[in-house]
């Protein structure tokens, strides 16, 4: 069923045990799984079925520290949440980041990657992905890893249907929770706004917020803040720990034999560094996507290299005579440190039309990041050096510590942490299960609960843990 | 003739003669230059070979 306003849901009569906030990759995943257990449940979708700027006006807010995208272009508020623009590249964290490691404080989940492993076959189906394929170790710092290029399924286009039919499912649309009521234990009620104006208050068993990456710690801080601390009763880390995907392009490189690179559809390929080289250069995850350059490039790139390695450039323009697929980009997207001091604030000043305060996001990339970034790519250099592939130039701002250039792509709109998983509830807001500490009744999905941000995109791990969320809190409301 | 040469034997000035060009052995090597030492050079990531 779906509603365009909480007056027309309530004439339906229906009553939900759980509640969902928010319609997208995360939210309608829990729903359907719910749905599918036999559990009626109710999703409440701030916005309509398409893309208003009156409903992105309640996005706005101000970011503090590094260049970072406006906060109401950054993600999308209407049914399928920001599914809508994502660009459907999929792949699931890899295991080790998952693990703690001694040279990156903070990090290391509650649980870990073979808990999410027996969902995948169903968030295939879901995104409608190929097998995942393992990765290649390429030498011993660098492993070919594969990125699937999805279709980008828009949750609202390809569900809704489904839902509008589901006798367990009720959407409505138009309707959000300005703020939750709780009293240290439980969530008490949530307090509506649709369609323009205050719709009172809402009661279920249980609430589960997934309003996005951003939006989720600001819907709990508010709350927190209205109910002295009864929503999210250890709030010590509600809001920090937030990362995002820096990504900048870092070089080029001139191959000998492109397509020895497992190049994908677009003509791309993407490399990781292995475990062991993480841990020997005690850097963080990273991502090289090399992008097949057009030929002009290969000629600049020579000429370039003729001036530094003769030998190079003459037996790679003796190459050029024979294929011309040999000169790339290098864009490089890397796991960002978890910092408690990169965080979800609630602005001071700033209200919107609901009179919730909006964010202030504070952020700022690391110096352990800017190691990562360079050495990720001399390992990469080396690695096609040593194999004797190709070779890599590195931009000249990342070997001589030159500012981060704020005319290229910045970040990948990847908003993770601010409600991260733990057991530390002076480090975390939830558990293992994706239960707020010390709340018998209040779950959160999305990112918003990654405790580490990996290097690769993040819809494949969201979908996952909502799956297991999704049958946890099944297996939790049937009792 | 100095005092030292009336010294010494011809013989022991013989077997010095002979052992000189083992000198050269401890003299300072040139580095052994690795061609395939992955150097830095310009931003480039490259083999020692790859240069001039």
């Amino acid at each position: 069923m779906i509603f365009d306003s909480y007056e027309a849901y309530k004439q339906a009569g229906f009553k939900p045990k759980a509640c969902i906030l928010g319609s997208g990759p995360a939210g309608t995943t829990i729903a359907r799984k719910l749905g599918a257990a036999g559990i009626p449940v109710v999703v409440l979708e701030a916005g309509s079925r398409e893309f208003s700027d009156e409903s992105q006006d309640f996005y706005r807010g101000t970011t503090v520290g590094d260049y970072y995208f406006d906060l109401d272009i950054t993600r999308l508020r209407f049914m399928g949440g920001s599914s809508n623009h994502w660009a459907g590249w999929c792949r699931v964290l890899d295991r080790q980041d998952f693990e703690p490691k001694a040279w990156a404080p903070d990090t290391g989940w509650p649980i870990s990657r073979a808990d999410i492993e027996p969902f995948l076959a169903e968030v295939r189906d879901i995104l409608e992905l190929p097998a995942f394929r393992p990765d290649v170790q390429v030498s011993d710092d660098i492993r070919w890893v594969q990125l699937i290029k999805s279709p980008a399924v828009r949750f609202a286009e390809k569900f809704a249907d489904e839902l509008d039919k589901s006798g367990n499912i009720a959407v409505v649309l138009n309707t959000y929770a300005t703020e939750l009521m709780g009293d240290g234990k439980r969530v008490t009620g949530a307090k509506l706004w649709s369609n323009g104006q205050d719709a009172g208050i809402f009661t279920a068993d249980y609430f589960v917020t997934c309003t996005g990456g951003l939006e989720n710690s600001r819907l709990l801080l508010w709350s927190n803040q209205r109910s002295n601390g009864g929503v999210v009763p250890n709030a010590t880390a509600l809001g920090r720990y937030w990362m995002e995907h820096p990504t900048f392009e870092g070089g080029n490189a001139i191959l000998a034999n492109y397509s020895e690179f497992q190049v994908d559809a677009s003509n791309e390929a993407f490399f990781s560094p292995t475990p062991a080289a993480m841990e020997r250069l005690q850097i963080l995850n990273f991502g090289i996507r090399v992008i097949e350059s057009p030929y002009p490039n290969v000629k600049r790139l020579i000429a370039d290299l003729a001036c530094t390695a003769p030998n190079m450039a003459e037996w790679m323009s003796a190459q050029l005579d024979q294929r011309l697929h040999c000169a790339a980009q290098l864009y490089v997207a890397w796991e960002q440190a978890p910092l408690a001091s990169n965080q979800i604030e609630l602005s001071r000043t700033d209200v919107d039309h609901a009179g919730v305060p909006r964010i202030e996001l504070h952020w700022k990339k690391s110096p352990l990041e800017r190691r990562t970034l360079l050495e990720g790519l001399k390992l990469f250099g080396a690695t096609l050096a040593q194999k004797n592939l190709g070779r890599v130039r590195i931009d000249e701002w990342i070997s001589n510590g030159g500012d981060y250039p704020n005319n290229e792509e910045t970040a990948g709109h990847h908003h993770m942490g601010g409600t991260r998983m733990g057991t530390d509830v002076l480090k975390s807001v939830v558990d293992a299960n994706c239960k707020v500490h010390g709340m018998d009744n209040l779950y959160v999905g999305g990112s918003s609960v990654f405790c580490t941000s990996g290097q690769c995109n993040p819809t494949t791990t969201i979908t996952a843990l909502a799956c297991r969320l999704g049958e946890h809190l099944g297996k939790v409301i049937a009792v | 003739m100095s005092s030292f040469m009336k010294r010494i034997s011809r013989r022991a000035i013989v077997q010095a003669l002979i052992a000189l060009p083992a000198l050269s052995l401890f003299r300072n090597q040139p580095a052994v230059v690795d061609p395939d030492e992955i150097i830095e050079v310009n931003g480039w990531i490259l083999r020692r070979s790859d240069l001039a």
